[in-house]
C-alpha cells in the first residue's frame, strides 16, 4: 500500500463518522504499554515494537511495562487506562456494535523518527486491517 | 500519541482520543480529543473499578464523532 503523506502539523486529518455508535465496531488503541500477560514484556526503558490484544480478553488478563505513568490505578483496575471490559459492557448494552477482535497497544518510546518512520505507520495499517468504525486512543 | 491517531485516521478511520495532558495533545492537532477535567496520567477514565464512570467517559468520547467537527480542538469536560 502506498505510504500516506505525511500532514503538516497545521492541518488536522479528518474521517467523518458516518454511522450511528450502535452500529460501529470500535477498536482501542493505546501508548500505556499494556499488553497481555501471557505475551512478551515491553522494555520500559524505550520500546518501538507494539501488541495486538484478544478482545475475548479481560483487564484480569492483562498487565501493563511502563515507568512513567501513576499506578495506583492501573495496579488495581487496568481500566482506568485500557477500558477493554468497559467496551465489553457497552457492546453488551447494545450501546456499540461491539469490539474489532483484537486492540493494539504501544510501549514508551523516545526514538521518534523510528516511531513516526516505522512503528506507528505499521501500527496504522495493522489497525486498518481489523476494520474497526472508530477507534478510541488512550495515553497513560 | 497523536501521532498515532492522525495515522490511523490517515486511514479513512475515525477517531476519537482521551487525554490527560491536553496541551500537549493540542499542540499537535488531534482529529478528536476529549479532556477528563482533573484526570492525570494512569487515570485517564477515572478511578479505578467506578465502572459507571469509566463507561460515561468512554461514551462521552465516542459520541465526539457524531458531534460537529472541531479537528484540532480538545473537548474538556468535568466527571465530578
Amino acid at each position: 500500500m502506498e505510504k500516506p503523506l505525511e500532514l503538516s502539523r497545521y492541518c488536522v486529518p479528518f474521517t467523518p463518522f458516518a454511522k450511528q455508535l450502535e452500529e460501529s465496531l470500535v477498536c482501542l488503541v493505546t501508548t500505556a504499554s499494556v499488553r497481555a500477560k501471557t505475551d512478551t514484556p515491553f522494555n520500559v526503558e524505550g520500546d518501538n515494537t507494539f501488541r495486538r490484544i484478544d478482545a475475548s480478553l479481560t483487564a484480569a488478563d492483562l498487565t501493563y511495562d511502563d515507568a512513567h505513568y501513576d499506578h495506583a490505578c492501573v495496579d488495581r483496575d487496568l481500566n482506568c487506562v485500557f477500558p477493554i471490559d468497559r467496551l465489553a459492557s457497552l457492546a453488551r448494552e447494545g450501546r456499540i456494535a461491539g469490539t474489532t477482535p483484537e486492540h493494539f497497544s504501544m510501549g514508551f518510546s523516545q526514538a521518534l523518527r523510528e516511531l513516526r518512520e516505522t512503528t506507528v505507520p505499521q501500527l496504522a495499517r495493522a489497525v486498518s486491517a481489523v476494520r474497526p468504525d472508530a477507534v478510541l486512543l488512550t495515553g497513560g | 500519541m497523536v501521532t498515532v491517531q492522525r495515522a490511523i485516521e490517515m486511514q479513512g478511520i475515525p477517531t476519537v482520543l482521551i487525554t490527560v495532558e491536553p496541551e500537549e495533545t493540542a499542540q499537535a492537532r488531534p482529529p478528536r480529543a476529549l479532556c477528563p477535567r482533573g484526570f492525570i496520567a494512569g487515570h485517564s477514565l477515572g478511578r479505578p473499578n467506578d465502572e459507571a464512570l469509566q463507561k460515561w467517559i468512554a461514551m462521552d468520547a465516542l459520541s465526539l464523532l457524531r458531534e460537529p467537527p472541531r479537528p484540532g480542538e480538545v473537548i474538556r469536560r468535568d466527571y465530578t
